[in-house]
């Protein structure tokens, strides 16, 4: 259920701009009976559920773990995702450690599972600060007036000019390797891209009848942007930042990779795979997991993001 | 309403693509063909390439600085006055004799004649003289080679092939000193140019010139055509057979493994313990080990600053790491641990096992006697408010990946006594500086030098001043005036039982006093392709000499 109601969550501020008056949640479209989503009989559920396709039921799954194993890791990790064993090391996968170990004898799966909270979080992290500072230079361009507009547009041409991983290794190399720095240099090289589709629909909805007649009844400026223009331009961004999410996860596990994220020894999938690189020959297990782990997110935050945007785009 | 939603999708769609690349990639297991060695005759011509794992050198020149990448390369442009042979005698090579005076404080070279260095200049007592003023010129930014040649006061042409050193002090070590790539001899015309220009491309009598280097990809070496100075334990004379080597600059790992498989490169450097172990049961691929001379690879515990400048605290790390278990799972047999300041190749090297053991009950109990008794709430000790914490800059370039991970193992085992240990993994020049900031509890800091001179280098008091790179090689920051004794005397006495006994005197004193955590041989390991024959590294510094070496088709 909670598939659900996080997919209602994000739209709720949407539902709170536009349909204001309807106030009450619809109770009966949200299903309340939790149940695995493959079992869900011939309910009033399966009219919204027939509208999914079995991969955004995979992809909700699949998320829905991540976010269990980032909450609670040590409750599906067997082992200490730190603890070394030197004589049970580079061992395949096995009933003992399902993915196998490391060249330190550590358990891969439970480093694994460790790793899905500094990925989510760094993910999250990164997407909240290019969202949030898109909101800031979309809202000035697009509200501010003509030579705003130019200026922030031009700033964020500039931006465009460069590839985005580019701009965050160029962060790190002034800031210095870290996870702090990761974060925020994979949100300040993802915000122009959201900056300039955040100024569009502002422009788009500031021009709207709906706004006219607001400004017409005589609404506050203020009012007019909190209620009406900001609402109804950030439908969008929701999906975006769901989008988002994955390539963020993408792009910090890149970092941590090439040894600037997370210092050693943090269980952190980009670390894993930059550690098990070595082994690739010998001891296959030690990057296939970690690599699954970050396709399946960067997967799962897609197909999620897609679903989200058919839903809205709908409306 | 309609969305841009293009672009992000595809990015994202692009970036999992990537990952899941890397996810095949690790589904496939390599393989080798066979084919039956073929060491008969040998062949002239061809192009050898060699993929190197070390740091791509800032200068070919390996006067200026002088670190073991440097060496690599200029072993097989660049020639020394001595060498040494598997005996561990000390030959000719551009010296045909030597002459020790009776005081000890003056040397006269006789050089080889016949010998130009390749752009056309004639090696003589005058360049051998340039070449030493070269490497003592504050100006050439010289480390190793100016630390080894640092008791020469004065060189002088005594006539066209004799020279005379005058030194300041008796060295024991001057003749091992001069076998090494660090101080080898170069034109003087070409050392008078530009230090960029020289750095680009030295000129030396070695079998091979440097023709062209294409930073962050390859140097291009070719023959010598008009060779003739071989080192006396050469297995020909005259030119090499090799036409011309690529030095390839690949730096992971893994892909050096491949091309050698691939048969795109013919010899790797820096080879992985897991795929040396593999090669064994391999004919395609064998394997040529040369542990390097001088150091031993060992931790060096900075002593100059808390918590390390308590021995007590220094034996209860040493007492609180469990190194023989990472050392036999992560090297697959290929690093026998080492209980030594001095390598293996060493015949000095004086070990004492004893004083290394694993120990956590008595690490604990050294703790508590120094006075970290308290925990905070992530089981770290602490004292007077500060945590028991040590900082570790490794050098990404000087360790393998292996060594890497031993170090993670070393971290978690001494967190159970309560260390933290902090791992910095930092590019050489970040390395560098992190150390010339004198900014580490903990350094492994391999050192090559031929003899057991290097102990001055490494412990005198001396050597805690920086050469003029910036570099000082006393990491450990040991300032101990018996100890000083010990190596000012055993470095001027020619006396063997003396000299080997002021030396093991020395190295108790470096063990004892927890000054180091010894691991393993400086490890440099070799894979190359069966189709190469007469490859063999140099007894000097271990570093591959390609003179001997062809390439069956």
């Amino acid at each position: 259920m909670s598939i659900f109601s996080s997919k209602r969550n994000h739209q709720d501020p949407v539902l709170a701009g536009t349909s204001r008056a309807a106030g009450t949640p619809d109770v009966a479209e949200t299903p309340g009976t939790p149940g695995a989503p493959g079992t869900l009989g011939p309910t009033r559920g399966l009219r919204r559920v027939s509208g999914l396709r079995a991969v955004e039921l995979g992809a909700a799954a699949v998320a829905l773990f991540l976010v269990l194993a980032a909450c609670f890791p040590t409750l599906l990790a067997p082992f200490d995702p730190l603890a070394i064993n030197p004589a049970d090391s580079f061992q395949g996968p096995s009933a003992k450690h399902w993915f196998g170990t490391d060249e330190s004898g550590r358990d891969i799966y439970s480093r694994v599972i460790h790793g899905a909270r500094p990925s989510l979080l760094i993910g999250a992290a990164a997407t909240a600060i290019g969202v949030g500072l898109a909101l800031v230079l979309g809202t000035l361009a697009g509200l501010g007036g003509r030579w705003l507009d130019f200026g922030v547009g031009r700033i964020l041409e500039v931006l465009f000019a460069l590839p985005g991983l580019l701009l965050a290794l160029v962060f790190i190399a002034l800031a210095g390797p870290g996870i702090t720095t990761s974060v925020v240099a994979v949100g300040l090289s993802t915000a122009p891209g959201y900056a300039r589709i955040i100024r569009g629909q502002i422009s788009q909805v500031r021009s709207s009848a709906m706004v006219e007649a607001a400004v017409v009844l005589g609404r506050r400026p203020a009012q007019v942007l909190f209620r009406h223009i900001l609402p109804n331009a950030l439908s969008p961004v929701f999906v975006l930042g769901t989008l988002g999410l994955g390539q963020a996860v993408v792009w910090a596990s890149s970092l941590s990779f090439l040894g600037l994220g997370a210092p050693p020894p943090a269980a952190e999938w980009g670390a894993m795979l930059a550690a098990g690189r070595t082994y690739l020959g010998t001891a296959w297990w030690m990057t296939f997991f970690p690599g699954v782990a970050i396709v399946l997110t960067a997967a799962s935050s897609t197909v999620l993001g897609r679903a989200l945007q058919r839903r809205v785009a709908g409306r | 309403m309609s969305f841009p939603f293009r672009t992000p999708r595809r990015a994202v769609v692009s970036a999992a693509g990537a990952a899941a690349a890397v996810v095949l990639l690790a589904g496939c297991s390599a393989g080798g063909t066979g084919s039956e060695e073929n060491a008969g005759e040998p062949v002239s011509g061809g192009n050898l390439v060699y993929a190197t794992g070390d740091a791509e050198p800032t200068c070919l020149d390996p006067h200026v600085g002088g670190n073991y990448p440097q060496a690599l390369a200029a072993s097989q442009y660049l020639e020394p006055l001595v060498s040494k042979n598997d005996d561990g005698e000390i030959i000719p090579w551009l010296a045909s004799e030597w002459q020790e005076s009776e005081d000890g404080l003056t040397w006269t070279f006789t050089l080889r004649e016949g010998v130009q260095f390749t752009d056309g200049t004639p090696l003589n007592a005058e360049a051998v003289k340039a070449n030493i003023e070269h490497v003592q010129d504050p100006e050439t930014a010289s480390s190793t080679g100016y630390l080894a040649l640092q008791k020469i006061e004065s060189a002088e042409a005594v006539d066209d092939l004799t020279l005379k050193l005058n030194l300041k002090a008796p060295d024991s070590a001057l003749l091992e000193s001069f076998s090494m790539p660090w101080v080898a001899i170069q034109s003087p015309k070409a050392l008078e140019r530009s230090q960029e220009e020289n750095c680009a491309a030295p000129v030396g009598t070695g079998p091979f010139i440097v023709e062209d280097w294409v930073k962050q990809d390859s140097i291009t070496m070719v023959r010598n055509e008009n060779y003739n100075s071989p080192p006396a334990d050469a297995a020909h004379e005259g030119p090499a057979y090799l036409e011309s080597i690529t030095w390839k600059f690949i730096p992971e790992s893994a892909t050096r493994y491949a091309a050698l498989q691939a048969g795109e490169v013919h010899v790797i450097d820096n080879a992985q313990p897991d795929t040396i172990a593999a090669a064994e049961n391999n004919d395609v691929i064998k394997h040529l080990d040369a542990p390097r001379p001088g150091a031993s690879n060992r931790l060096e515990l900075n002593t100059s600053k808390a918590p390390f400048n308590d021995p007590l605290v220094r034996e209860a790390f040493v007492r609180a790491v469990n190194v023989n278990d990472g050392v036999s799972s992560l090297f697959f047999g290929t690093a026998e641990r080492s209980y030594s300041p001095l390598s293996s190749v060493e015949p000095l090297g004086y070990s004492d096992e004893s004083l290394f053991g694993y120990d956590p009950a008595e690490a604990n109990r050294l703790l508590d006697e120094a006075g970290w008794t308290e925990r905070d709430a992530e089981g770290y000790r602490v004292k007077d408010g500060k945590r028991l914490s040590l900082e570790f800059p490794v050098s990404t370039n000087q360790s393998i990946p292996a060594e890497q991970s031993l170090f993670e193992q070393l971290q978690a085992t001494a967190k159970e006594a309560g260390f933290e240990i902090k791992l910095n993994l930092l590019d050489l020049s970040s390395w560098y500086g992190a150390l010339a900031e004198n900014d580490y509890n903990l350094v492994s800091a391999p050192y090559t030098k031929v003899g057991p001179d290097v102990l001055r280098i490494l412990f005198h008091s001396d050597s805690t001043v920086p050469a003029p790179s910036g570099y000082f090689a006393n990491l450990s920051q040991v300032k101990q005036d018996e100890l000083d004794e010990l190596l000012t005397k055993g470095s001027g006495t020619s006396d063997p039982a003396e000299r080997a006994a002021l030396y093991e005197e020395a190295q108790k004193i470096v063990l004892e006093g927890y000054y180091i955590l010894p691991l393993y041989d400086q490890q440099n390991h070799f894979l190359y392709r069966s189709e190469v024959s007469g490859l063999r590294a140099l007894p000097t510094v271990s570093t591959p000499t390609f003179y001997d070496a062809w390439l069956n088709s």
